[in-house]
């Protein structure tokens, strides 16, 4: 890892220098593009879109009911500029109503007064949020007068919460605490800026391409060819952009440079509508062919834009992805406010309590969102070509920071017990959230196969520097080379009944991610280390026909998470009802297990020996995990996108009109 | 001795007809009419074939031709039959590599073709491979010549019993002939080109919204057994898909054309089996675009008009046709899984080209599709093309005779290289747009 950390900066410096000089010549030779000058006339397409969907039970047993009420307008526009160079944007504004149309779920109304869940021999037992049982009364009457849990929380009411997870499972046993859902402007509790989301007021939400980092303007990029000798070319486009690498549907393996905004309809809208564009350069050298391949190129991408995540979802949205913005901003309450956790306090046998933790204590501290620097800038290259015989592939190589956040847990705190503030505490679930480095190298390649009448097509990639979740790790997560590869077949079939004349597209993944150094071991009470499985196999299918000149395209999308063991299933069907208007009826169903189960720290025993107890084996002085395990807040890792969004199937309906 | 005799002999048996053709034969071929144009009893240049006059001239029409007229689809408009003079670059290449051309010992096997026609001899319905010769005479015809472009182009896909217009499509074609190329620099090879392409096709959606900036590449290679590549670019997923060989024969964007009925057959000569059925007068869609009626509907900025349309449902072109010597030739899928049984075309013996009347059948049998594709005289269409000697695509009609639809193309066809850079035929560019 430090080797490539130090091979990068020369690569980054020498990538960015040739970049520049691809523009400088390019300006140099025929003058800097005059923006203003018109060579031809701007066009422009106006789009309305509304999608609304409709949810089903969540775990609570209760109806969700209206989950989107999107309304989107977007502009496309273009124009020719001078000296052969051309502009693209594209506007977009959208403003869901969903949140003043189903307050109760996803506005000021939502959520209310919790119940927290203790474990005894007799049973559950459930307390309100600040109830305790475990408080600082009872701690003191232990003796320890000197602790910090609190008997209350006048500044964290039990009121405007959920109790996390409980749109996908019970507490179970397990650890489990109060989050708030309200919008920040209504409920400022655990609101944070994430990277572009965590902190949002109740008008952000419903205009959620309106804010600093303007998301309206969703496309904007000049771009030109410049011919060289020989017949190559230089190819420029820089401006706020996408920029896609990869031949593989839904999975984003190579598809990495512009994060992804789950929050707009979690995995279900296109990549193009939920890709967040980035200030990016690219240039392309298109050398055409030579007397061995039939196409090169050589593509540098320079992302120079202040960074920014993946967009996981606010808690109290309709679209939070692995529940994860609800444990984020749960956590972050827990380290503010301090807040009840439910089944924490082994105090005797079979016998885990709520316990009442004051703030500092556990939770999220800090978010080190990276800022802008030269160092902070992400670069990518790519090589691409067909070979003699037509088989096209790319080599693939980028230097960005991960769009997901890592939590580095074990860090300052105060420990409750005794009032004692450390820098560190080992296995302590004091975190701080960080978005490391990584380092990819990948490719792609795609042929066709006459004898099985299809295309095939493969994309690999390894990361160095990606980080997961590991409580056999003093800091609760580890740094692991990651290998992810996905096997694509598209195979036209004719299927009579649905169309005698026209082949239904049948099409099939298989996407395999394998963490290297994967650690996972036989505790006493459980497994412990890394909760994403060391291989992980996802397949998808797709089935899509097409009637009545295309207008008509009823389609079955597939997925199945194979140790999650959850599903869903995607049927929706297209109408092109002229060529303005398109109409998209649709439902997405899950199945399957749901929520899954692992190592929860619990028994970590970071503040020894006060967190032993008596269903807590090995040394009581000893800060390790034991494997107690919960739903939360690691369950989520192995239940993936699909198993922890096993509650939420939707029935939808999309319009879409161009004027 | 004996054996070398009966290798030569079972060879000549095998791979073809043995017939050397001659530079009188390259005249005929070139001008046909060189004693002057086909006739037939009753047929006057300004009669219009109806409903109640077809069954006179129904040995002058195509199968699918007389159908739409008998069954009041279309009411056909006669011209005077015109010579198509061909670009010269092509007839010298003909004559300078006469009798080159062999065919190999499979269909879709051909050696020592160098450019022009390869074999410009009469066929001789006692060939066996006489109809594979007529389809090499057309992969290798000149068509759009070296490079050419529709630019742009208009389909419309309508239901033919109400008339409703369902879409509209707009695009751009251009087409590259990486070899055998006869006129444009570079002759006659556009190089490096180790994958030895001989032609590609490159499609650019323009509109509707739904299909805007999809792209389609095609790249034939000059071995007629290698498989085409096909890549297809989709605007909403912004990256390049390889299609899988099914797919050439799905409706193309939904319309009533499949990839291969690009310009009336687009597909190996492998992929079918050839007969020749026989040399006939017919009617076919040939004219002087100048001299059509002509709609500025889609208000080209150049004030360039396109052919207008009506009959039934407004699926046919209001041109003129005119009597033409074509070869009749049957193409049978070799695929037993394609969805057409077999496609009858009539080839315009002085142009090559196979897209004049072209009747497709189903699986069953049964008729499915009639397919013309109207020609302008390059001397009366745009100035560009003038002198290219190129029947230049004008208009088309597909008619789904089942399912009584209709897909139409508006052509604004450009001879023009300018407009056909071999860049745009990589895949790369593709990516390099929106």
């Amino acid at each position: 890892m430090t080797k490539l950390k130090a091979a990068g900066k020369p690569l980054l410096k020498s990538c960015m220098m040739a970049l520049g000089a691809a523009f400088a010549a390019s300006s140099g030779a025929a003058g800097l593009p005059e923006l203003g000058s018109d060579t031809t006339p701007w066009t422009a397409d106006v789009y309305y879109e509304n999608h609304t969907a409709f949810r089903g039970k969540d775990a609570t047993g209760k109806t969700v009911g209206l989950s989107k009420f999107r309304n989107t307008v977007q502009v496309e526009a273009d124009k020719g500029l001078s000296d052969g160079w051309k502009f693209h944007g594209v506007l977009r504004g959208s403003w869901d109503g969903v949140y003043r149309m189903n307050k109760g779920q996803f506005g000021e109304d939502a959520g209310g007064p919790i119940m927290l869940q203790s474990t005894t021999p007799g049973g559950y037992i459930y307390t309100p949020h600040g109830a305790g049982p475990v408080t600082k009364d009872v701690v003191d009457g232990l003796g320890l007068t000197g602790n910090v849990f609190t008997n209350g929380y006048p500044d964290s009411p039990n009121d405007g919460l959920r109790v996390l997870g409980d749109r996908v499972h019970s507490i179970g046993g397990g650890v489990a605490f109060g989050v708030p859902v309200r919008p920040c402007d209504t409920d400022g509790r655990g609101c944070v800026d994430l990277g572009g989301y965590g902190d949002k007021n109740l008008s952000e939400l419903e205009f959620s391409e309106f804010n600093d980092r303007l998301d309206f303007i969703r496309e904007a990029y000049v771009r030109k060819n410049v011919p060289l000798a020989d017949g190559k070319s230089m190819f420029l486009k820089i401006g706020k952009q996408q920029v896609v690498w990869g031949r593989t549907d839904l999975f984003r393996v190579l598809d990495v440079i512009n994060p992804v905004d789950f929050s707009r309809n979690n995995i279900y809208d296109e990549l193009q509508d939920i890709r967040i564009p980035m200030w990016i350069a690219q240039a392309e050298y298109r050398m055409g062919p030579s007397e061995s391949m039939q196409d090169r190129n050589l593509q540098v991408v320079w992302n120079f834009d202040k960074f920014r995540p993946n967009i996981l979802g606010q808690c109290g949205s309709p679209n939070v992805i692995l529940d994860a913005g609800c444990f984020f901003r749960g956590m972050k309450t827990l380290w503010d406010y301090g807040g009840t956790v439910a089944n924490f306090a082994n105090v005797g046998p079979d016998t885990l309590l709520a316990t009442n933790f004051g703030p500092g204590q556990i939770g999220l501290a800090n978010v080190h969102l990276p800022e802008w620097s030269l160092e902070n800038t992400q670069l990518g290259v790519k090589y691409e070509g067909v070979t003699m015989g037509g088989l096209a592939f790319s080599l693939n190589a980028l230097h960005y920071r991960s769009q997901l956040p890592s939590l580095h847990g074990g860090k300052r705190a105060t420990n409750a017990f005794i009032n004692e503030y450390r820098d560190a505490w080992p296995y302590l679930i004091s975190f701080d959230m960080y978005f490391p480095r990584v380092n990819l190298l990948g490719g792609s390649v795609d042929f066709e196969s006459e004898a099985l009448g299809a295309a095939i097509r493969m994309e690999g990639a390894m990361t160095w520097g990606e980080e997961f979740a590991n409580t056999n790790r003093p800091e609760l997560y580890s740094r692991n080379r990651v290998f992810r590869g996905v096997v694509g077949i598209d195979r036209p079939t004719f299927i009579p009944f649905i169309n005698p004349h026209r082949t239904t597209l049948i099409s099939g993944q298989l996407f395999w991610q394998h963490i290297f150094d994967h650690e996972l071991e036989d505790g006493p009470l459980g497994k412990v280390g890394i909760p994403d499985f060391k291989d992980n196999f996802i397949a998808t299918l797709l089935i899509k026909g097409f009637m009545m000149n295309d207008r008509v395209s009823p389609q079955l999308i597939i997925a199945r998470d194979f140790r999650a063991r959850s599903h869903t299933i995607a049927p929706a069907v297209e109408w092109s009802m002229s060529d303005d208007l398109k109409v998209t009826f649709g439902a997405n169903f899950k199945g399957g297990k749901g929520a899954n189960t692992f190592d929860d720290c619990r028994a970590c025993n970071p503040w020894a020996p006060f967190t032993s107890g008596p269903d807590i084996p090995g040394d009581p002085m000893q800060a390790y995990s034991r494997g107690l395990s919960g739903f939360e807040p690691l369950g989520r890792f192995r239940a993936g996108p699909i198993g922890s969004a096993v509650n939420e199937d939707e029935i939808f309906v999309s319009l879409r009109y161009k004027f | 001795m004996i054996r070398k005799l009966t290798l030569a002999l079972a060879l000549a048996g095998t791979f073809g007809f043995a017939h050397a053709a001659t530079e009188a034969d390259v005249d005929a071929s070139f001008n046909p009419y060189k004693i002057g144009f086909p006739s037939a009893p009753g047929l006057t240049p300004g009669m219009v074939l109806t409903k109640a006059n077809v069954d006179s001239f129904k040995e002058v029409l195509a199968v699918g031709t007389y159908k739409m007229i008998k069954d009041g689809y279309y009411e056909l408009k006669v011209g005077a039959t015109t010579q198509f003079e061909m670009n010269k670059a092509y007839v010298e290449a003909t004559k300078k590599n006469l009798n080159t051309a062999k065919l190999g010992p499979n269909n879709g096997d051909i050696t020592g073709f160098v450019a022009g026609r390869p074999f410009p001899e009469e066929p001789d319905a006692k060939d066996p491979r006489a109809g594979e010769k007529l389809a090499w005479n057309y992969k290798y015809g000149v068509n759009w010549g070296d490079n050419a472009a529709i630019y742009p182009f208009f389909w419309k896909y309508r239901n033919m019993e109400s008339g409703q217009l369902e879409r509209t499509i707009k695009m751009n074609f251009h087409f590259l002939n990486f070899k055998h190329r006869v006129q444009d620099a570079p002759v006659p090879e556009v190089t490096p080109n180790p994958s030895d392409l001989f032609r590609a096709i490159y499609v650019k959606v323009l509109e509707p919204q739904d299909l805007k900036n999809t792209q389609l590449l095609i790249q034939r290679y000059d071995d007629d057994q290698k498989l085409d590549d096909a890549y297809l670019y989709l605007g909403f997923q912004r990256r390049v898909r390889r299609l899988a060989t099914g797919q050439t024969t799905d409706a193309f964007l939904g319309s009533d054309l499949m990839i291969e009925d690009f310009e009336g057959y687009n597909g190996r000569v492998s992929d079918m089996k050839w007969a020749y059925k026989g040399t006939k007068n017919v009617l076919l869609p040939m004219w002087n675009h100048n001299d059509l009626k002509l709609t500025d509907e889609f208000g080209d900025s150049d004030g360039y008009k396109y052919v207008s349309f009506g009959g039934k449902g407004e699926c046919f072109f209001d041109g003129s046709w005119q009597l033409r010597k074509v070869y009749v030739v049957e193409a049978t899928p070799v695929n037993a899984n394609h969805p057409v049984s077999k496609r009858v075309f009539y080839m315009d013996a002085q142009l090559g080209n196979l897209n004049g009347a072209v009747e497709i059948y189903d699986r069953k049998g049964e008729l499915w599709k009639v397919w013309t594709v109207g020609k302008s005289h390059p001397d009366h269409h745009l100035p560009v093309n003038k002198g290219s000697g190129i029947g230049i695509d004008d208009a088309f009609s597909m008619v789904d005779v089942q399912s009584k639809h209709c897909t139409t193309g508006q052509f604004k066809g450009q001879v023009d290289a300018k407009l056909n850079p071999a860049s745009m035929f990589q895949v790369q560019y593709m990516r390099g747009g929106d």
